[in-house]
């Protein structure tokens, strides 16, 4: 047995060594629950919490910045979040930041997302009380942007077909031949050139968007360990390529088109002339041309409503800020 | 003289079991009185009945002119110092050095004495039993005698007045156990003390015995001398001394 | 209704039990108490103890990690075995196992040690001795006991998680920091403080348990082996139900 001196000291060193660890870890839930240092408390109120509870995380911009403090129904369609914050993520937090419920991943707790809203606003203050956006679910996302792939490929078959014809046909260069008719042409093409350049603006978000993605950039990027989700993303990505792969192709020969068009113009050859009766024809050409400009809208809508998805959220404003610094550096 | 124990009409049952029946004996100062008995008689638990860690179910045992009984846990515990108890089974602490068993009892709270004195008293004790150079061994590391010269030594470490032995001799070979006969007459001629000594090992009563008490049946059956109930016709007496 | 001979045995060990418990309480706070002896106990009940429950829990850590792996990966959340198995780990089976391999242990040699000091009459000697054995020997191995216990869970809690940082290495690859953050990111006070709150009843009851039956040991050696064997059995059942009224209760006060 050995002398009681040592024995104590081992017994001491074995007890400090628990106390340590508890102590630790207590601490560590601690920070993590924001007890020590000080907060400032914000409120939120939503019409569902969809299971959000005391404890739960808050994010600004994707950052861990507090914790669900408690949640109170105010009345039969209103709930009050209230969150501790982090006090030195004050400064940065404006009276006009949005709060929305989410989820940690695919399917993990609950969290509140402050985002920064648009345009400026004070500082907040404590117990302000932020407005909400509604939460953007994972499958009415896809949902969108599945029918935009649809709608794309639906006009773009419509734009080829209506070229093809265009480019066999004699009658339009009759019609081009009608010079009250040319500045309409002109208007249409301008329109044309538009809508490309738009569908291109739009394919090169996309495509940024998509290398991000895969690249495992923003909050999605962290999403990407659920492998349905993954394949169904793939999937329309795939499908967005190849319809972009299609308006690419379409607009060169758009643009071959209207060399064509204007050098007829240019020289006065009335070779379109006879056609000129087939108004059929044109009605045709300027329905389709509506179709692309209606496509690309929607997809820039859609391009806009995912630019303010709270998932990719971060990840645009960090290309905005990118793309700020690259034009200011030079 | 004023006898140091007097037991009178002490009964004990255990549920059906009557163990001690109007039991009565007296003992004189600086008298040893050897109880014999068969085994299973109740020879321990008359004498625990004495030190008080078993309680009569009626009668007196008065010990130095104190009920037992009727003692409070202080009064108890101070007349505990003064009574030795050799235990049957030696009831060494197995967990604790020599040196540790016999500074147990020196442990009781109004007992304030230096560490020399301490060590002084333990060394005493040891030296009594002929044992000082096992001070720091563990009990289990002695022999059979050995261990019972330590617990002897034990209890002998407050300088009892009284000493109870429970079957001071047996199991030990015959040497061994005339040398613990030969100690415990010596500790009475040295400290002048008082003993009820419970055996069945007839060389050892022949040695220490003033007198002997014959349980039967938990009534004391006989009482007298060795001699005396050496030559008794007494059936019950006899059989010891066959 | 007549209970069976069974069932009224079982009723009497609960009462003596129950009342051994309650002349714990009454004299564990009288003056005189035995600190060096009660740091004897921790030494021997708590440090002693320390590597067996080290080795159990950090085989358990990496054990219940390996086995867990295929499930998650099943559901393609295996990123989340380190939430899983800490909390598993910190809530449930750390305390539990640990208090099971500490009632094994410190159970029976409680339960032998006061039964053979019983048998050979060493507790009565220490009553003669002006030495309350109840105290010296009873009080302290209890206190040892309920405050060891949970220290010896944190520590094999602590094993465990790091047998489980090595499980999840087996098979993938993650560092130490993130391990450790995903565990105390996703663990709470109401996952903590009742886990280990109850280790201190486990320690406790093991104590109470093991004393019992000692202290009140039936002669000979057999006695002293019953004794050692229904102190690891008794207490062994006790902890699982200690360990259901603290679920029940911080249910209750809904700290889960
Ligand atoms: N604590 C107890 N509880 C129940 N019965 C007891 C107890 N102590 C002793 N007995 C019973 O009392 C009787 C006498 O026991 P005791 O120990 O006094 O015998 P003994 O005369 O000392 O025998 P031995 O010579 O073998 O030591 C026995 O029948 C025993 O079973
Ligand atoms: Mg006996």
């Amino acid at each position: 047995m050995p002398a009681p001196e040592k024995s104590n000291i081992k017994l001491g060193l074995f007890v400090l060594a628990g106390a340590f660890l508890l102590i630790l870890t207590l601490y560590m839930i601690g920070k993590n629950e924001n007890m020590f240092g000080s907060n400032f408390a914000l409120k939120a109120r939503f019409k569902n919490v969809n299971g959000l509870i005391s404890g739960n995380n808050i994010r600004f911009s994707g950052i861990q910045v507090g914790t669900v403090k408690g949640i109170a129904l105010i009345d039969d369609t209103t709930i009050e979040v209230t969150m501790l914050v982090a006090t030195k993520m004050k400064p940065f937090i404006r009276k006009n930041a949005l709060a929305s419920i989410g989820t940690e991943g695919l399917m993990g707790n609950k969290i509140v997302n402050i985002q920064p809203g648009e345009g400026r606003a004070p500082e907040v203050a404590e117990g302000d009380l932020l407005a909400n956006q509604k939460a953007t679910n994972m499958d009415e996302m896809l949902g969108t942007l599945n029918k935009t792939n649809e709608n794309i490929e639906d006009f773009s078959e419509g734009l080829k077909i209506a070229v093809r014809r265009v480019n066999n046909s004699t009658a339009l260069w009759s019609v081009l031949n009608e010079t009250s008719l040319a500045p309409n042409l002109k208007a249409s093409l301008a329109n044309i050139s538009q809508a490309t350049a738009h569908a291109d603006a739009m394919m090169n978000d996309l495509r940024t968007l998509i290398a991000g993605v895969k690249g495992g950039q923003g909050s999605v990027g962290a999403l990407l360990t659920d492998t349905s989700f993954a394949h169904s993303l793939q999937e329309a990505t795939a499908r967005i390529k190849t319809v972009g792969d299609k308006a690419g192709g379409l607009a060169d020969e758009l643009t071959k088109m209207t060399g064509d068009i204007r050098r007829d113009i240019d020289s006065g050859t009335g070779t379109v002339h006879a056609l000129l009766k087939d108004s059929s024809m044109v009605r045709k050409l300027n329905a389709s041309l509506d179709n692309v400009q209606k496509g690309t809208a929607a997809f820039s809508e859609d391009m806009e409503a995912l630019k303010h998805n709270f998932l990719l959220r971060g990840y645009f404003r960090r290309l905005e800020k990118q793309q700020k610094n690259a034009g200011q550096s030079p | 003289m004023e006898p140091v124990i007097v037991i009178e009409h002490l009964c004990k049952r255990f549920g059906p079991n009557i163990v001690l029946d109007d039991f009565n004996l007296v003992v004189r100062p600086e008298e040893n009185v050897v109880v014999l008995g068969k085994s299973g008689v109740g020879k321990s638990v008359l004498i625990k009945c004495i030190i008080g860690l078993l309680r009569p179910d009626s009668g007196r045992v008065s010990v130095l002119g104190q009920n037992v009984p009727d003692l409070g846990h202080d009064e108890l515990d101070r007349l505990r110092a003064k009574v030795g108890f050799l235990f049957q089974s030696n009831a060494l602490y197995d967990s604790m050095t020599v040196r540790k068993n016999l500074e147990f009892p020196l442990r009781r709270h109004w007992i304030e004495i230096s560490q020399d004195k301490v060590d002084a008293m333990v060394m005493e004790a040891l030296e009594n039993v002929g044992l000082a150079h096992t001070i720091d061994e563990m009990p289990e590391e002695l022999s059979g005698g050995m261990r019972k010269r330590i617990a002897l030594a034990r209890t002998l470490i407050l300088k009892p007045e009284i000493i109870l032995y429970d079957e001071p001799t047996t199991g030990l070979d015959p040497v061994t156990g005339k040398e613990i006969s030969t100690l415990i007459v010596e500790i009475r001629k040295k400290y002048h003390t008082s003993s009820i000594i419970i055996s069945h090992d007839m060389h050892c009563v022949k040695l220490v015995s003033d007198r002997i008490a014959v349980l039967v049946n938990g009534k004391c059956h006989a009482q007298g001398t060795y001699e005396e109930l050496g030559s008794s016709t007494d059936r019950e007496v006899k059989q010891f001394f066959e | 209704m007549i209970p069976s001979a069974k069932f009224r045995r079982f009723l009497g060990e609960a009462g003596e039990l129950s009342a051994f418990a309650g002349r714990f309480f009454s004299q564990a706070p009288r003056p005189r108490f035995e600190w060096e002896e009660l740091a004897r106990q921790c030494y021997t009940i708590g440090y002693r103890s320390f590597p067996l429950v080290g080795l159990t829990g950090f085989i358990m850590g990496l054990v219940l990690t390996m086995q867990l792996r295929p499930s998650l990966v099943s559901y393609g959340v295996d990123s989340q075995l380190p939430v899983m198995v800490g909390v598993a780990i910190v809530r449930e089976i750390g305390p539990v196992i640990t208090a099971l391999i500490f009632a094994g242990k410190i159970g029976s040699s409680i339960g032998a040690e006061l039964g053979s000091m019983r048998v050979t009459e060493q507790i009565d000697a220490m009553e003669v001795s002006g030495t309350n054995p109840f105290k010296y020997l009873v009080v302290t191995r209890v206190v040892a006991a309920t405050l060891m216990l949970p220290v010896l869970v944190i520590l094999s809690d602590a094993i465990s998680l790091y047998g489980a940082y090595i499980g999840v290495n087996i098979r993938s690859v993650t560092s130490f920091s993130l391990f450790f953050r995903q565990i105390f990111d996703s663990l709470s006070f109401g996952d903590v403080l009742p886990a280990f709150i109850k280790t201190f009843l486990f320690g406790f009851a093991v104590g109470m348990v093991g004393s019992h039956q000692g202290y009140h040991s039936s002669k000979g050696t057999e006695g002293v082996g019953r004794s050692a064997n229904s102190s690891v059995v008794i207490s062994s059942i006790l902890i699982f139900i200690i360990d259901l009224v603290v679920v029940q209760v911080t249910d209750l006060l809904g700290l889960n």
